[in-house]
């Protein structure tokens, strides 16, 4: 299991959980993204907030609040 | 229900094209106000069909129904409350199985209502297939397939409206409780929570809140319970850990059983545009953003200038009934209120509604393409330093133009908070008025060295917008409110040129009343402090400001220098002419604010004699950052919809302003 924010951009990856307060919890799950959902990084770079493509939309993260999302890495 | 009429509220996520429906339901007739006690916006407005009105409250985009921020609880009050009569809900149809996730917050709430699945045009052309009866039997409410911004083809939609009025038909949580009754715990907590503890929302809907850690429900609920049904709650509530994530995952479940075999689709694959790759680039990006908004800036002009020509009218029409008046032996002073106050007025009025019509159409387009959602990425961290969206890049650069377009554009920062914050830091920019006399002041006092005060300038600007941010930071935008970006980018649509005119044309009535109620009182005051029958010594300014010029001067101003800044918050490019007027004793201080005194010959000269270098380099670090202009303080106050605050940011430029010209004034005489 990898944190989110630790992936590059192109590679696929299964949501497996998701740590944070209920806050946090809320809002990630509200836009989508739950244990289960796959998931593509478009953009990762430094200094940016992380593009990533689920459920047909793609998003923007904070890249820091990524560590919290962990996921298994899926093969092309 | 509001005064026996039939009210409707419109729920959707953002980019579910709420607005658009808003806009194309009810036209010229909406009213913008706050929610009581919230600093959050309110949308209302009406629609007459078949000879009876209809409401429209427009809630606040949000992305789910939890009680996370007062978007949120404004949003679920107003439901419960049941001041509507049927709520209709709105998804994207070209990304149904996410934006869904609204309807499935929603499910459990007894309020009546019906779907509406949007931006039909752009899921046809992903090839996406949606059978709208199949959706519609699953959830048992009215469910209609529509592109909201083909206002001709509104047909499916009214006949929807209407039996969801007439069925008051509720939506059907059996297929999301099939899902809800996997998780461990779920069917007790549902069993002990009574009916309509809270008004229009089940035992279900409840449950799910309970078991996200929703404070506001559970809290309701454990005061309510009594002995053992309240040991019971507390017990089976205490077990869950991140209960988001197990109601999240059951959502999205019940979303993919209901779209199972009522929606075909291909698989979408993204692309990022030529133009995305460029706003989006790592070194670029910024630099394609800030060309954009300036070239916003530019095209805003095209439909602004014939307008702000409308403005004029008014100072030319003041001209012919000043003759008449006077002729007629009317009072100067009513001559003075109405063709100085109030045509004046109504001239700086419209000039500004122009500008701002020109910039709300244009950054409205920015927003509908999607060419905004870019923006507050590539800006995130910038602005997040300072408690701000990536969105505010844009009322700053703005602002270096014209502080009214600054304060209107900030319209797209969707949090109060962030909205006001943006304005008080965007005041600091330097606008174009500034621009267009301090170089040339500088120049005349200083040759060659004007370089260095404009970099001083700006070198002020960003420790003013720094120590802005430290001041107001921390009460607009609280800590806890300072969380990372989580926010779609959709994709670029083609601007609807219509319905984003309706909606500007609607807003600029609205915003004509609002800035016309600042504008006048601000220049009445103005005009009797400084009205004068004979010499300019007549006036109160001239008598206020000589009685205070021992302490004027310790700010490096003397009464002239003075009254010169207190004209510059009426209309910084007045400033100059009023410091004509007063050494050359001629024409009226009122007059050289609005531009309307005689030209002076030598006026260069006359200043250069009559102001030492450190006075005037105070002068002109006084001016640049005072209070904006007049205008620009109406239309903070309309963005704001915040006398308080418009009151509090006024008065702490006006402050800072002198603070800032005292500091410059000692350096100045230190080195000249």
């Amino acid at each position: 299991m990898r944190s989110l924010n630790e992936l590059p951009a192109g590679a696929k990856a299964i949501v497996a959980s998701i740590d944070g307060d209920t806050r946090y919890l809320s809002r990630i799950t509200s836009i989508g993204i739950t244990p289960g959902c796959s998931i593509k990084v478009i953009k990762n770079d430094s200094k940016r907030p992380m593009l990533v493509f689920l459920r047909d939309t793609m998003i923007a993260l904070n890249n820091n609040e990524c560590k919290n999302i962990k996921v298994e890495v899926r093969g092309n | 229900m509001t005064d026996g009429k039939k009210t409707i509220a419109l729920l959707g996520q953002p980019n579910s094209g709420k607005s658009t429906l808003f806009n194309a339901l009810t036209g010229l007739k909406q009213h913008v106000g706050n929610w009581p006690g919230k600093t959050v916006e309110k949308k209302q407005g009406s629609f007459m069909r078949n000879g009876e009105e209809f409401i429209v409250t427009d809630l606040p985009g949000t992305y789910s129904l939890s009680a996370n921020s007062d978007e949120e609880i404004v949003t679920r009050d107003y439901i419960s409350s049941g001041a509507a009569d049927v709520v209709c809900i709105m998804a994207d149809s070209s990304q149904l199985e996410r934006s869904l996730f609204m309807l499935s917050d929603y499910a459990g709430i007894n309020v009546p209502c019906f779907l509406v699945l949007n931006l039909a045009d752009v899921a046809k052309d992903q090839g996406k297939t949606i059978d709208v009866s199949g959706i519609r039997n699953k959830l048992k409410i009215p469910v209609v397939l529509m592109d909201a911004t083909a206002t001709k083809k509104y047909d499916d939609f009214f006949v929807c409206l209407e039996e969801a009025f007439n069925s008051k038909a509720k939506l059907d949580t059996s297929l999301l409780e099939n899902r809800l009754e996997s998780i461990d715990g779920y069917k007790e907590l549902k069993a002990v929570i009574p009916d309509n503890l809270i008004p229009g929302c089940s035992p279900v809907w409840m449950a799910v809140k309970s078991i996200e850690g929703d404070k506001v429900v559970r809290a309701k609920i454990e005061n309510s319970l009594k002995g053992e049904s309240k040991t019971a709650y507390v017990d089976i509530i205490s077990k869950f850990d991140r209960g988001a994530l197990l109601t999240g995952e059951c959502k999205f479940s019940f979303i993919d059983d209901l779209l199972k075999d009522s929606v075909t689709k291909t698989e979408t694959n993204i692309k990022q545009t030529k133009l995305d790759r460029a706003i989006t680039h790592k070194f670029w990006g910024k630099t394609v953003v800030v060309l954009l908004v300036i070239g916003g800036l530019l095209l805003s002009f095209i439909p602004a200038v014939p307008l702000m020509m409308l403005g004029s009218v008014f100072t030319a029409i003041a001209v012919p009934v000043r003759s008449a008046l006077e002729s007629a032996n009317a009072s100067p002073i009513i001559t003075g209120i109405i063709c100085d106050v109030i045509f004046q007025s109504l001239a700086n009025t419209v000039k500004m509604l122009g500008f701002a019509f020109g910039i709300t159409l244009v950054f409205g387009m920015f927003e509908e393409s999607g060419i905004m959602a870019r923006i507050s990425y590539v800006f995130d961290n910038t602005m997040s330093k300072m408690g701000l969206q990536g969105k505010s890049v844009m009322p700053f650069l703005v602002s270096f133009g014209c502080t009214i377009g600054g304060a209107t554009s900030s319209r797209v920062i969707d949090n109060w908070g962030q909205k006001v914050l943006t304005i008080a830091l965007a005041w600091a920019v330097p606008c174009g008025a500034a621009w267009a006399i301090i170089p040339m002041l500088a120049t005349n006092f200083f040759g060659w060295r004007a370089v260095l005060v404009i970099v001083a300038i700006l070198l002020v600007m960003l420790v003013h917008i720094w120590i802005t941010a430290k001041v107001f930071g921390g009460r607009l935008v609280k800590k806890e409110d300072r969380y990372g970006i989580i926010m779609e980018l959709p994709p670029y649509h083609k601007p609807k040129w219509g319905a984003l005119f309706r909606y500007v044309l609607g807003r600029t009535k609205d915003m004509f009343f609002r800035v016309i109620k600042v504008i006048i009182p601000v220049c009445l005051v103005f005009w009797i402090l400084s009205y004068s029958a004979g010499s300019i010594e007549d006036s109160i300014l001239y008598k206020v400001g000589t009685a205070i010029e021992p302490v004027t001067k310790l700010f490096g101003l003397n009464w002239q220098l003075f009254m010169a800044f207190v004209a510059s918050s009426i209309g910084k490019e007045g400033a100059v002419g009023v410091l004509t007027a007063l050494y050359s004793q001629s024409g009226t201080i009122y007059g050289a604010v609005n531009g309307t005194n005689a030209a002076v010959a030598n006026s260069t000269q006359l200043l250069l004699s009559n102001i030492s270098g450190p006075e005037a380099l105070a002068f002109m670090f006084a001016i640049t950052f005072n209070v904006p202009c007049v205008v620009a303080l109406a239309a903070t106050y309309q963005e704001t919809h915040s006398a308080k605050w418009t009151g509090i940011i006024t008065a702490y430029y006006t402050v800072g302003a002198l603070i800032i010209s005292c500091i410059v004034y000692h350096i100045g005489l230190l080195i000249m």
